[in-house]
């Protein structure tokens, strides 16, 4: 559960658009079998972040089995022949035997599911709708499952790698790519390479349906329980139209339900193939050494059978504008989406810098919507560029009684000035100097550029961290203008709005001005931070001076969320100061 | 055939490409990693004479150097905190005086021109004054280093204290004070921190809706004036600086400045924590959130290192650790549960059991608490148990200098706390020398069963009614000394507590 969120995180923090001054230039070396490894010695520090990525995110998957890519981020830590089990070969029996018993069960559900269709049972899941036969096999599930617990070592991957003093080992899946990282002492490296070759080449989906479940709480807590989690879904579904960017990375839950270790397993010979993977290493290490282990440990892995192939469907050209409605217990707000272009695309590094312009403490939005008019307490927007479709989404809360709809218009009032007239010189001037420090700032960390050359490998090539930055450095007040007439269309447009339901919970002001998913990406952090102890206040600390460090990288729209962020590790800090004195 | 010619062949080109290490390439691959053979890792960590420099005006910087990338990063520590008596005297005005530095312009600038230079700039800079310790940062481009110290040293130096920006934030602070009681983690805080240090103590001060009302933009001048002073200056450099050259544009700024008064000592709490199970009550929750201990020791203590292994192995390590893999793994009973061991800066910080868990099964989860208590004490811990988490504090050591920013913020919080740097030579070494007989003796020594408080905030009747099926364990028989108290929740603005 943890998984999904961090990555989220530093998606947040590297996504940032930048102009760059610094080259970086990792050692290439592709192995036999297509996997390519990025290597940047960085000798001083200790540590070696390290991470691999597969391109294989929700935008590969299809209709029925939505929610895929997420699930093996999951089933990723679940152990291998060697790992996590007392007894590999009594457990492949148990696994295989409950792969059995769960396919007769689907038989007697699929019959369930019909009834419920015909309107002849309310719900499938309710047990009095089911047979004796399906409740005996319902039942010897439940006891090959706890047969298979005394086989099972649980959280034997975590507990190997923390025994060694590696540290903040995580994963995230998108709707592109899934990567997974982990900082290891610099003596460990190859601890890392057995680690990670081994689930590569040896996995065993043990907990397989568990784990299904464990998601399905995952997805409860996301996005079911959450004030605007359902919301935004269908927003985002009704947005686009073709696209497989349709369905939430988290999947379907009838999906989540149905899916089966066979699916599972064509998936993971396709998309966790070599030749569809890249690892990069970054900190104090031998590249000489670290290639020789590349080949030795990962060099072991056969090719996949075929070659991941591009998603063929492309998004439906939109007809007219889009509007929806929904009630939440939320601040009442607006959201605006316009397609715009993909990851890459020749317009992008105006629309980027557009978005900046719109953006942050002193963009336009703020001071116009927010400071000049009080109409809102936040107003935002910003390029997103995905892999194969982009859009341009901007968000608006309204204050005390202002309707959103006011909002709205205050909005596309600030996008016609842009369409009209070009952007002021030292307006322009101001956010490239802020990428341009930031272009510095994201290369800080080790993790975070480890982090990076991941990303951008995965989708147009690691370089991209060397050429993105020139581009926005390119971008002129006339590019602005040009492109905010090109896509600021009402024809392309959606537009979601929510009211508020009456709730007696009040809210932190400070959460004002964010988003639902910011909102609940903060309840996320305020409840780990919660948990956090005097021990930790050194981690605290650090994790508190890295982010202050890297807050010029945060893309403009993200600013009032990574505010609150450091605000409450700050204000945790503090209380445990004084618990620890 | 073709196929198998390629499989080998970039195989063959590498093994002749890197000579040395290919030999490795051809070992057998270890069929469980215990058993990879690591070579030592040869890490010594920096000297921090080496880096501190004695400023103008009884100013102390570290500077770290790193010039990979052209950035300036400055983050200064300031000895005041909201213990002095100056902010004893006006509660509020520390916090207040702190966050409206950065917020509020300066002279010469108002706060949104000042907001502008800085985001023209692309500097980040914050200031803030916390309990027992103030501060402020900047980080910018090595090219505007010059700009970004002067913007800097003004915001320090003559803070305008604006009455709209200082306004805007005593409505957020009193939104935030509304809540007080809405969240049973701030419940739990606030209420364990007076259990532990009474209600004197200034930790254990809270504000109230007058007071903060009451603080004038003059108040937080005078504060400034107070606190605010090259004699409670510790500045941590990294980053792309000459040290020379940043020592002297230190100093030029410094050099006129007058020393004020220091802060003093931070008070004691001279306060015993009285034993017993105390009792929080929250209508609308399920969930049970449960704080159970007494003080813990201080910073200086010899026994930390056996100390922070007991606590590691009892509930500190996270998944590895016994309460959690009981209350968790085994019962299922709680998502997060664990044990702190706090040790103070100036006085003794408290060792703390916690869990969370549905308010049936809170007399449970605490008796398995207690029981693991209890354990440490009786029984020397497993080897294995302490090879891993030796292990884990040693091989992690190498993370707290992962940057120079680290690295001088490191040695910052040394200075501030006036602690040996051997400690940090030492440390290791000192973690290695640890047995199982030092554990169970500082377990023996540090956790006093007889002597617990256990606090308890959720549902009070359902927690005390406990689980039908488990009808043996009922909270209030856990009650340390038989005392159960409980705690009414006070008024949010006040801060008055009901009587009784």
């Amino acid at each position: 559960m943890r998984r999904i969120l961090l990555a989220f995180g530093v998606l947040m923090l590297v996504g940032a658009p930048s102009a760059l001054a610094q080259q970086v230039a990792p050692i290439v070396h592709e192995l036999e079998n297509g996997m390519k490894f990025l290597l940047i010695p960085r000798p001083g520090d200790p540590n070696i972040s390290a991470g691999w990525i597969t391109k294989v995110g929700s935008v590969d998957e299809s209709a029925g089995i939505t929610g895929v890519a997420h699930l093996f981020e999951h089933m990723m830590f679940k152990g291998t022949e060697t790992i996590g089990t007392t007894d590999a070969e009594a457990d492949r029996r148990v696994i295989e035997h409950l792969d059995s018993l769960k396919a007769q069960i689907r038989v007697h559900e699929q019959e369930l599911v019909r009834q419920q269709r015909m309107g002849l049972i309310d719900d499938w899941k309710s047990p009095e709708h089911r047979t004796v036969e399906h409740q005996d096999l319902l039942d010897d599930f439940e006891t090959v499952l706890g047969e298979q617990k005394g086989l099972i070592i649980k959280d034997d991957f975590d507990r190997i790698y923390t025994g060694q003093g590696a540290s903040g080992m995580n994963a995230g899946t998108s709707n592109d790519f899934t990567v997974y990282f982990i900082n290891v002492p610099a003596n460990k490296l190859e601890l890392w390479f057995w680690m990670e070759s081994d689930r590569l080449n040896n996995p065993v989906f043990r907990e397989f349906y568990s784990e299904r479940d464990v998601v399905h709480e995952e997805r409860r807590l996301r996005v079911d329980s959450t004030p605007t989690g359902l919301l935004d879904e269908q927003f985002n579904a009704m947005f686009w139209e073709s696209s497989p960017y349709s369905w939430p990375v988290i999947g379907w839950p009838s999906d989540l339900y149905g899916l089966t270790r066979g699916e599972a397993l064509d998936f993971f010979d396709v998309y966790y193939a070599p030749n569809n993977l890249a690892a990069a290493l970054v900190g104090d290490f031998d590249p000489d050494e670290a290639i020789a282990w590349a080949e030795k440990y990962f060099g072991r892995i056969p090719r996949g059978p075929r070659e991941a192939e591009p998603v063929r469907t492309w998004e439906m050209e939109q007809q007219g504008e889009k509007r929806m409605t929904g009630t939440a217990e939320t601040t009442p707000q607006v959201q605006i989406r316009y397609h715009t272009v993909a990851d890459g695309h020749v317009d992008e590094p105006a629309l980027l810098v557009l978005g900046q312009i719109l953006s942050g403490r002193t963009g336009r939005l703020f001071k116009s919507i927010v400071e000049e008019q009080e109409l809102a307490t936040q107003a935002f927007g910003g390029q997103n560029g995905l892999k194969y479709a982009g859009y341009f989404q901007l968000v608006g809360q309204a204050k005390g009684d202002t309707a959103p709809e006011q909002v709205e218009t205050a909005i596309y009032a600030e996008l016609e000035r842009l369409k009209n007239e070009p952007v002021g010189e030292r307006e322009l001037q101001k956010v490239k100097n802020q990428n341009a420090a930031a272009e510095y700032r994201r290369l800080q960390s080790s993790f975070g550029l480890m982090v990076q050359l991941l990303i951008f490998e995965a989708g147009r090539g690691w370089d991209t961290l060397n050429t993105s930055g020139p581009a926005l450095q390119g971008v002129t007040a006339e590019d602005i203008q040009r492109v905010a007439n090109t896509y600021f269309e009402a024809d392309s447009r959606s537009v979601a709005i929510y009211y508020r339901t009456e709730s007696d919970e009040p809210e932190d002001p400070r959460l004002a001005g964010l988003d639902p998913q910011e909102k609940q990406q903060i309840a996320m952090i305020s409840q780990q931070l919660a948990g956090a102890t005097t021990e930790q206040l050194d981690i605290l600390r650090q994790q508190f001076a890295q982010m202050e460090g890297q807050s010029a990288q945060v893309p403009p729209e993200n600013q009032d969320m990574f505010q609150v962020m450091i605000e409450l590790i700050r204000e945790r800090i503090a209380e445990l100061e004084e618990e620890g004195e | 055939m073709n196929v198998f010619k390629t499989r080998h062949l970039p195989l063959l080109l590498t093994v002749l490409l890197v000579a040395g290490p290919a030999a490795l390439a051809q070992q057998e691959i270890a069929s469980h990693p215990r058993d990879l053979v690591f070579e030592g890792l040869a890490f010594d960590p920096p000297d921090a004479s080496q880096s501190r420099y004695e400023l103008e005006q009884g100013a102390v910087a570290f500077v770290v150097e790193d010039h990979e990338l052209p950035l300036v990063n400055i983050s200064l520590t300031i000895r005041t905190g909201s213990f002095t008596a100056a902010a004893q005297a006006k509660p509020g005005v520390a916090s207040l005086t702190g966050s409206q530095m950065r917020s509020g312009g300066t002279t010469s600038l108002a706060p949104a021109d000042f907001d502008e230079e800085l985001d023209f700039l692309a500097a980040n800079v914050g200031s803030r004054i916390g309990s027992t310790s103030g501060g402020a940062n900047m980080n910018c481009l090595t090219k505007d280093v010059e700009a970004c110290l002067g913007l800097f040293f003004e915001m320090l130096r003559e803070p305008r204290f604006d009455t709209e920006r200082m306004d805007l934030a005593k409505s957020q602070s009193l939104q935030g004070m509304e809540r007080r009681n809405d969240s049973t983690p701030g419940i739990e805080g606030r209420e364990w921190s007076r259990l532990m240090y009474g209600t004197e103590h200034f930790s254990t001060q809270a504000l109230t809706a007058d007071e903060l009302d009451a603080l004038t933009t003059e108040d937080l001048a005078a504060f400034h004036e107070f606190a605010v002073h090259p004699g409670n200056f510790i500045f941590a450099v990294s980053g792309d600086v000459d040290p020379a050259a940043i020592v002297a544009a230190l100093n030029s700024r410094l050099a006129d400045w007058p020393v004020g008064e220091t802060a003093g000592d931070v008070p004691e709490p001279g306060f015993e924590p009285l034993p017993g199970l105390y009792l929080v009550h929250k209508e609308d929750v399920n969930q049970g959130r449960v704080s159970l201990g007494h003080l813990g020791a201080r910073l200086g203590s010899p026994d930390r290192y056996a100390l922070q292994i007991m606590n590691d192995i009892l509930g500190g390590g996270g998944f590895t650790s016994r309460i959690m893999s009981r209350v968790r793994s085994d019962e299922g009973l709680a998502y997060s549960a664990g044990t702190a061991f706090g040790f103070g800066v100036h006085y003794e910080g408290s060792f703390r059991a916690f869990f969370q868990s549905r308010s049936e099964a809170v007399a449970r989860a605490t008796a398995i608490v207690l029981e693991e208590v209890e354990r440490i004490r009786d029984e020397p811990v497993s080897e294995e148990e302490l090879t891993t988490s030796k292990a884990s504090f040693i091989e992690s050591f190498t993370r707290n200098f992962a940057s120079a920013q680290q690295i001088a913020g490191l040695f910052a919080s040394f200075e501030l706390q006036g602690r040996d740097f051997d400690y940090l030579n030492t440390y290791r070494d000192n973690m290695a020398a640890v047995t199982a007989e030092d554990v169970m003796r500082v377990a023996r020594e540090y956790l006093h069963p007889d002597r617990l408080v256990i606090l308890a905030v959720g549902n009070v009747d359902d927690m005390l009614a406990g689980d039908p099926d488990n009808p043996e364990i009922m909270l209030e028989s856990l009650a340390p000394a038989g005392n159960v108290t409980r705690i009414a929740l006070p008024d949010p603005l006040t801060m008055q507590y009901p009587e009784q």
